[in-house]
């Protein structure tokens, strides 16, 4: 019986990867040669015509020593995670807090909306940025556009929109029921009402401007992709 | 018989769609894709193991190793969710153009 492992281990000397990875692929590659070997002897062939037949998948070891390599490392440089959904994830969340940030240090002043009480106005309950969240469309394309170019799937590509808020809405996530528990032992300012507008007003709204940005792009990304199928068809 | 081009074009969809029934180790998935294609494609282990890394670092496919009832180890691979997300957009590609290639050649035939 041929010693298939070792015959493939000497062929793909060269090759650049990781001792493990190697002794992975040589484990694979000798399986496959053994497998196709034992059925082209159950088909009747001769030991030797059998072999002959096997050898002749591989013309060329370098070239195939070559072509494995670059599978296995050359997209190895950054992960497809890291390119369908933290790259664009993280850059969507940055972006919209510089922004968030520039607008209030430089922009107008925001829109608030405070409680109102029968003889006042008691604290404020929501505060928007309205410059920023007209903004918001830009990013959320911008964060739709790099995960579908990065060829995320459409999961991907929705968490890299609403990336951005995603902490406030882990925030609400545990003020709200928190609040619900001690509303009564809570100040007036931090009541269940008013951290419900705050989610709507920090969470439901900026999420739908990411979002309106980032179906627009998706919108103009698959009719560029169906125009391409009828100019290739 | 099916000319090179075309075969390195159909291969991703090929193997996507063969994985689709389940987790097969590289020998018998070249072996069911020539049974179900009736020999017209074929792969030899030079073209398929590259592939099958490349899809592997793409996400679409995840190899594991299996030991068989008669004590062989081998990697099999199985479609991941975004191998799933690739396949039907790519089917649908493919049957577009196969389509528009068939009213093309009535066309011309007419």
């Amino acid at each position: 019986m041929r010693d298939w492992e070792a015959l493939v281990e000497r062929q793909l000397r060269g090759l650049a990867l990781e001792p493990a990875e190697i002794a992975e692929v040589v484990a694979e590659l000798s399986a496959h040669l053994d497998e196709t070997c034992e059925e082209l002897r159950r088909r009747g062939m001769t030991e030797e015509q059998a072999v002959q037949r096997t050898l002749s998948q591989v013309e060329d070891w370098q070239k195939l020593s070559r072509l494995i390599e670059r599978a296995r490392t050359k997209e190895n440089v950054m992960t497809n995670r890291v390119k369908q959904f933290w790259l664009p994830s993280l850059l969507t969340l940055f972006l919209s807090m510089g922004l968030l940030m520039l607008v209030q240090f430089f922009g107008p002043n925001p829109w608030v909306i405070a409680r109102k009480s029968a003889w006042s106005l008691i604290a404020p309950v929501a505060v928007i940025y309205l410059p920023w969240l007209f903004s918001l469309p830009l990013i959320g394309a911008m964060g739709a556009y790099l995960s579908n170019r990065a060829g995320g799937s459409r999961r991907a590509m929705l968490t890299s929109i609403v990336f951005p808020v995603l902490p406030y809405f882990a925030f609400f996530l545990v003020a709200l029921p928190v609040t619900a528990i001690f509303n009564d032992r809570l100040g007036h300012n931090i009541m269940f009402l008013a951290l419900f507008v705050g989610l709507l007003a920090w969470v439901v709204a900026p999420a739908g401007a990411l979002l309106a940005g980032g179906a627009l792009v998706q919108f103009f990304l698959s009719r560029r992709l169906d125009s391409r199928r009828i100019v290739g068809s | 018989m099916i000319g090179p081009g075309i075969k390195r074009g159909t291969a991703e969809l090929a193997v996507l769609s063969v994985l689709e029934d389940g987790p097969l180790h590289g020998y018998e998935l070249s072996r069911r894709i020539e049974q179900q294609t009736k020999g017209a494609l074929r792969f030899t282990l030079a073209a398929l193991y590259p592939m099958l890394y490349r899809m592997e670092q793409r996400g679409w496919i995840r190899g594991s190793w299996e030991t068989s009832q008669q004590g062989r180890r081998r990697r099999c691979y199985r479609l991941t969710q975004a191998g799933k997300t690739k396949l039907s957009p790519l089917r649908k590609e493919w049957s577009e153009l196969f389509s528009a290639l068939q009213r093309l050649t009535k066309v011309s035939r007419a």
